[in-house]
């Protein structure tokens, strides 16, 4: 067993976040994309870990707690648009969302 | 330091907060009148504070309250008070709650906003005369106008909105100069602090006779000189009586103010060579204002121009560039206030009743209002001028002044003598517009039922009353709040200019 | 005994009486008619009989230490340190003081008390009270004040109570016209004029001897002129002599003010429109005499100008002294004066038209140097004019009365009030006209009696006080030998006959022959309040003459006449020896009249040698007193015996005097006319095309809407039709056109699907990842 070294987890990082964004290209249930987001975040942590522990200093893992947080807090506030969204428009496509449409 | 000043200034915003928060439900009219009431009131004892914590013989600024407020420009918050402002807030703060009782009946709409305004208004006129720092000067002074543009525009007579935008264009454009006469100054001397500037005015005495004009102009609109004063007539006669007290008493003496306090310390040697030029001025005003009131139909009309002539006298003292000149004229800038205002006063009282104020109208109102009358004759006496009242004791310091002035060359008697005509004139107008009012018989059977003074009134004009006659007999405890600041700025003055001469 | 403190009561007593009226009058009379009515005017008059005695008290502490003067101060006034200006609110307690407040509380006293009479059942009775007393406060103020400006406090206070008792029944109306009301504001206002001269003169005195003190100034005054010293004053410089000058000549033109000379006498005529007890007191005894008082008070620089015309020729514009413009003035006045009243038929305008001419006599003393003799005659006149005025109040009082009587309207009411009267008789009947009286003398004994003895000393018949004081004055004239002084003189004595036959004509129309009119038929005398004042004052004007007796010297008049000036120093000997006898009133006032030490031996003005103070003979003159009597005598009897003896009988007949046409002339009283054909419409034309042309169309109107506004928004049409149309808009249109093309283009990479949104933001950061990547390392 050869050691898992940094590569290895940028590698992951970079698998994760392509995943997430082409899962925001791609797909049109807003949840989905929402989730999509959220593992291309969570992508972006792997990645400060994987380098905080490269480096030997803090702070890539404190940076991850801010991301978690704020992830939080849009998980929240993003949850409430889409029900705000479905409410009103008794779907959620982001296609019937074109509004801002030129 | 000492907050005490700031505290003057802006204690009138707590009048403002209160108001609004009582104001949120219809139908607190008369708790919000108390409240305007109560915080002029105050305002007056802190202004009371103030002149018994004032020393006489201290010539400087006291009571200074002053910290840096946009430090990469210099500009300061600098507020202080000495002999040429203190009398300044008094009147200004006795005007506010003379101005404020005055509305008690007179504003039946909008009763919140016009009180807010009044308040307002309080807080500009205090600042423009304790701020010592240019810029807020300036700030002040462009904030008072935003309070009277409304107070004209929305309670104010038949051509409201033509008196109030020209009296606010007028003042803007009077002051443009004066605000780039400011920068120059304050970027020359790296300070906007006036203290700072009179120590530094070498720095800009080649511009000196420029700058004088920048301000000159400004402070000339608000007084105002012959020939800028067609705003006047305009504001005085829409102007609510409230706003026409307010008017006369205090916002036309932030120009004679101005001049005392910059244009003479910040430009000796223009105020010397342009004194002759300005005491003109004045006299003309003096004699043109009196003659103007005389064939007046409108009684607000002819004590709009009287205001004129009265305000000529100022000047004429004020460029006497003496001792005697100088106090006289701010004496008789408070003078002006407290006479001019009852006058307003006393034909709000009758224009609430009869809805007009044509002087045809009246006649032989003596027999229907006794009380009404005498005070009013009081009044018109002290806006004459009569020995013994207010008016006296400021006309006269003038006079004295004029006449044995360095700045009207060899023959200032001469400006003496064509000034002192317009004590007959005074006479002429004043008894003319008594006589037709109050004398003769009561031929108009609307003013029958004209009923006399009620008890607000009588407060209001007993108010005017004590100070009318206790400067008349006792003006020595007025002058003497002023002297020593004024014999420093007139010894600078001399210092300055007569070494070369 | 030093009773000098009591100086402020003075003052008090009447303002006590003031603000008693004025504050409680009104509900006193209006409570109970008679009771409040009572109360208001005894208050009142107490207020002046106790003033009066504090006068008498002053009086008495001058006698008893030795006439020294001492000033009282009071409070402070105006104190302005900087300018080195103080003046102070104090009294001085003097001969000359003492003399003016016996005179104005003696005399107000009386007038008060028959004002109560004369007033009686008046609707604004208290009103009338309150000015009286106001009035004597501030007469008194003027004659008490120590400095000039505490005197121009009184002097601009008592033109105050003028206009106010003149325009007393201020609703009366004439043609539309508020008469009273506008005769008082005339009067305030032409004393204002007098004013005018009265500021500048005060200010210029304070330049030049640095005080308002009469003391300081005098004694500056002297100090200047003995040195020739040059006033400076601010760039302002000019020798002292041009200074007094110009004072004294200022002075002049606030005393023709007030003291109603010319050219400024025109508003005492007017002025009669007052009740009767108000011309007594104010036109005639008191105020209108407080010019004399003025230029008596500064008779140190009246002689000082005289001294400087004789000296260095400093006069006015270097032709007349400002002495011998008083003198001529005066005497002109006096003659103008006279002449007018001959031609008058109110009974109250020949009193005034005769006020104007004996003030005139006494402004002429003053610029003759005769200030004795000026106070004397200003003192006896207060008593004759007084109590003229008060019987022709009586003679109007009792017409009135029978006017009513006979229209048998208000039988209970007794009115004195002109305005009642004019508001019920249409037929115009004036209770004043002299035509409409007659045969008086027995209808009103007491009246008739007293007014007999004042007319004949007003006219100087030996020995009623008028003789002696307008004696004493020609002799001046007469004695001191110049060209102004002549003239002067012959004026007066003209004048002094009008005087004479105006009086005759007036007994000879008001109590002789029969009544013309029922009115006259009908009037009885007068309540004993009204008459006894009358009596007192009758009294006063048959002694009053004692105060001042020449030495009467039989040794021929001829002799007096040419060596009086010489004797002069001996005849002071001579006189002093006799103290308390004769020239009392002189030796009473030269305490206070410091140009008595100054010109005689050892004095400073002595040392000049073409000046030379022209002194009062101190014995009868016998040449003038002869001369003025007989023509005073001839005047009488030629007017009561020649010209009127065949009176009309009916009040429509013209005066005889009509047939002299040039006399007649003076009817249409020249100076008044010309101010009321120049200067008053001059002023309204002026004033109107100031605030209407000027002001109104020109300035506010034509110049600041038609030009400054109609010029600013043409200048903004402009910009907004033209420039900005094609101009500014062209550009910006031209802008907008192509924005619109590219937007146009650009919106449709806008498709509103989120996703393409996100790969434009992805793309975006692979591109500055790429930037970065390619460029920073």
């Amino acid at each position: 067993m050869s050691e898992v070294t940094i590569e290895w987890y940028i590698a992951l990082s970079v698998v994760l976040f392509t995943i997430g964004s082409l899962g925001v290209l791609l797909r049109r249930n807003a949840i989905i994309i929402f989730m999509s987001v959220e593992m291309m975040l969570n992508s972006a942590n792997l990645a400060f870990v994987s380098f905080a522990r490269y480096l030997g200093n803090l702070d890539g893992q404190v940076l991850v707690f801010f991301v978690i947080t704020v992830a939080a807090a849009e998980v929240a506030v993003g949850l409430a648009l889409i029900v705000a969204i479905f409410r009103t428009k008794k779907s959620i496509s982001i296609d019937d969302l074109n509004l801002l449409k030129g | 330091m000492s907050i005490i000043l700031s505290v003057l200034i802006f204690f009138p915003l707590v009048g403002v907060l209160l108001i609004l928060i009582a104001g949120r439900k219809e139908g607190r009219d008369e708790a919000i009148k108390w409240i305007a009431l109560g915080t002029s009131v105050i305002t007056l004892l802190i202004s009371v504070a103030v002149l018994i914590g004032f020393r006489n013989g201290f010539p400087g600024l006291q009571m200074v309250d002053r910290f840096d407020w946009i430090p990469f420009l210099n500009i300061q918050y600098f507020v202080g008070v000495d002999g040429i402002s203190i009398l300044m807030i008094l009147l200004t703060a006795f005007i506010s709650m003379i101005a404020i009782l005055a509305s008690w009946t007179a504003i039946d709409h909008q009763i919140k906003t016009y009180y807010i305004l009044m308040l307002l208004l309080e807080i500009g006129m205090m600042g423009v005369f304790l701020a010592q720092d240019l810029f807020l000067f300036y700030i002040f002074w462009e904030f008072t106008l935003i309070p009277m543009y409304f107070l004209i525009g929305m309670w104010g007579g038949q051509e409201r909105v033509y008196a109030s935008i020209k009296f606010f264009l007028y003042t803007m454009a009077g002051s443009l100069l004066m605000l780039l006469a400011i920068l120059y100054m304050g970027i020359t001397n790296n300070s906007f602090s006036v203290p700072d500037l009179i120590a530094g005015r070498d720095a800009f005495a080649s511009a000196q006779y420029v700058l004088f004009i920048g301000f000159a102009i400004a402070f000339a609109i608000k007084v105002p000189i012959f020939p800028f004063h067609s705003w006047l007539p305009d504001a005085h006669t829409q102007a609510p009586t409230a706003g026409s007290i307010v008017l006369a008493g205090v916002l036309l003496k932030m120009g004679t103010y101005g001049f005392i306090r910059f244009n003479l310390p910040l430009f000796p040697e223009a105020s010397f060579d342009y004194a002759p030029a300005i005491a003109v001025l004045a006299i003309i005003g003096i004699i043109y204002g009196a003659l103007v009131s005389f064939p007046q139909k409108d009684v607000k009309k002819l004590v709009a121009y009287s205001s004129i002539s009265h305000l000529g006298f100022v000047m004429l003292g004020i460029f006497s560039l003496n001792a005697a000149g100088i106090e006289g004229g701010i004496l008789q800038g408070v003078n002006h206030g407290l006479s001019t205002g009852a006058l307003f006063f006393l034909v709000g009282v009758i224009y609430e009743q009869r809805h007009t104020r044509e002087m045809s109208e009246f006649g032989g109102l003596w027999k229907v209002v006794p009380v009404f009358t005498a005070l009013s004759l009081v009044v018109v006496l002290s806006s004459m001028g009569l020995p013994g009242l207010n008016g006296f004791v400021g006309e006269f310091s003038i006079l004295l002044g004029s006449m044995g002035a360095y700045s009207l060359g060899g023959h200032p008697w001469i400006y003496t003598a064509f000034a002192t005509t317009g004590v007959i004139l005074a006479a002429v107008y004043l008894l003319w517009m008594f006589q037709n009012v109050f004398m003769g018989a009561l031929k108009n059977p609307k003013n029958e039922k004209l009923r006399d003074v009620n008890k607000r009134e009588l407060v209001i004009f007993i108010a005017f009353l004590i100070f009318i006659v206790w400067i008349g007999v006792q003006p020595s405890p007025y002058f003497n709040l002023m002297d020593s600041t004024v014999s420093t700025l007139v010894n600078d003055i001399s210092a300055t200019v007569l070494v070369g001469q | 005994m030093t009773a000098y403190g009591l100086a402020p009561l003075l003052l008090i007593f009447p303002a006590i009486g003031f603000f008693f009226n004025a504050l409680f009058g009104r509900r006193f009379v209006e409570a109970d008619s008679k009771i409040g009515e009572r109360w208001s005017g005894w208050i009142a008059t107490l207020a002046a009989l106790s003033a009066f005695g504090v006068a008498l008290a002053l009086f008495a502490t001058l006698q008893a230490n030795h006439f020294e003067a001492m000033v009282v101060p009071v409070a402070d006034w105006i104190v302005i340190p900087a300018a080195d200006f103080a003046v102070a609110w104090a009294m001085r307690v003097d001969t000359l003081s003492v003399t003016m407040m016996l005179v104005v509380t003696g005399v107000g006293s009386l007038i008060h008390i028959y004002a109560m009479g004369y007033m009686h059942g008046d609707k604004d009775f208290s009103r009338f009270f309150a000015y009286f007393n106001m009035f004597i406060f501030f007469m008194l103020i003027l004659v008490s004040g120590s400095n000039y400006l505490v005197l121009f406090v009184g002097w601009e206070g008592v033109g105050l109570c003028s206009f106010l008792l003149i325009s007393y029944w201020f609703t009366v109306e004439k043609d539309g016209k508020m008469v009273n009301a506008d005769a008082g504001r005339k009067a305030f206002i032409v004393n204002r004029v007098g004013d005018f001269g009265m500021v500048l003169a005060i200010i210029l005195i304070f330049w030049t001897f640095g005080s308002l003190g009469f003391e300081r100034v005098f004694e500056s005054a002297i100090e200047m002129t003995v040195h020739q010293e040059t006033v400076h004053f601010g760039f302002f410089s000019a020798p002292i002599g041009a200074v007094i000058t110009a004072i004294v000549a200022l002075f002049l033109l606030g005393a023709t003010g007030k003291s109603a000379q010319i050219p400024l006498y025109v508003w005492l005529p007017d002025a009669m429109a007052g009740p009767t007890p108000v011309s007594a007191l104010i036109h005639a005894a008191t105020m209108v005499t407080s010019g004399i008082y003025l230029l008596v008070r500064s008779n140190v620089l009246v002689e000082l100008a005289r001294v400087s015309f004789v000296e260095q020729g400093i006069g006015i514009f270097g032709v007349i002294s400002a002495p011998d413009l008083i003198a001529l003035v005066g005497a002109s006045t006096a003659l103008l004066a006279g002449l007018i009243a001959f031609t008058q038929f109110d009974i109250k305008k020949v009193l005034a038209y005769s006020t104007v001419s004996q003030l005139g006599f006494m402004i002429a003393a003053v610029g003759m140097g005769a200030y004795v003799a000026a106070m004397f005659h200003l003192i006896t006149h207060a008593f004759f004019k007084a109590l003229l005025f008060l019987g022709s109040g009586s003679v109007i009082h009792g017409m009135e009365h029978g006017h009513h009587h006979i229209h048998h309207a208000h039988s209970d009411d007794h009115p004195s009030d002109a305005e009642e009267f004019h508001d019920q008789e249409p037929d115009h009947f004036d209770p004043q006209d002299m035509r409409t009286m007659g045969g008086l003398r027995h209808k009103m004994k007491w009246t008739f009696w007293t007014y007999l003895i004042g007319a004949l000393a007003l006219a100087g018949i030996f020995p009623f006080a008028g003789f002696w004081s307008k004696d004493e004055l020609l002799a001046h004239a007469n004695v001191n030998h110049s060209n102004v002084f002549s003239a002067v003189y012959w004026m007066l004595t003209i004048a002094a006959f009008c005087t004479a036959f105006y009086m005759g004509r007036q007994l000879m129309m008001v109590f002789f022959g029969k009544p013309r009119h029922g009115a006259a038929e009908h009037a009885h005398e007068s309540p004993r309040l009204m008459t006894v004042p009358l009596v007192i004052l009758a009294v006063l004007t048959i002694i009053g003459g004692s105060m001042n007796l020449p030495n009467i010297s039989f040794g021929g008049g001829a002799a007096a006449d040419s060596h009086a000036v010489v004797e002069e120093g001996h005849g002071e000997e001579m006189v002093a020896s006799s103290k308390g006898l004769t020239l009392a009133l002189e030796h009473w006032l030269e305490e206070s009249l410091l140009i008595f030490e100054l010109s005689e031996e050892g004095g400073e003005l002595a040392a000049y040698e073409n000046y030379e103070y022209p002194h009062t003979p101190t014995t009868l003159v016998w040449v003038v007193a002869i001369i003025s009597t007989l023509l005073a005598l001839s005047g009488l009897l030629l007017a009561m015996f020649v010209v009127y003896r065949k009176r009309p009988l009916s009040a429509t007949d013209p005066d005889p005097l009509q047939k002299l046409k040039p006399l007649w002339w003076f009817r249409i009283l020249p100076l008044e006319t010309l101010y009321m054909k120049t200067v008053v419409p001059a002023f309204k034309w002026l004033s109107d095309w100031l605030a209407f042309t000027v002001d109104w169309n020109f300035w506010h109107d034509f110049v600041h809407n038609n030009i400054i506004r109609d010029m600013f928004v043409s200048f903004s049409t402009f910009l907004a039709d033209v420039f900005d149309k094609y101009g500014v808009d062209g550009t910006v249109n031209g802008i907008g056109s192509v924005t619109k093309g590219l937007a146009g283009v650009l919106r449709k990479t806008q498709t509103g699907y989120t996703r393409s949104y996100a790969l434009g933001i992805f793309l975006g950061a692979v591109l500055l990842l790429a930037y970065f990547l390619w460029f920073a390392f």
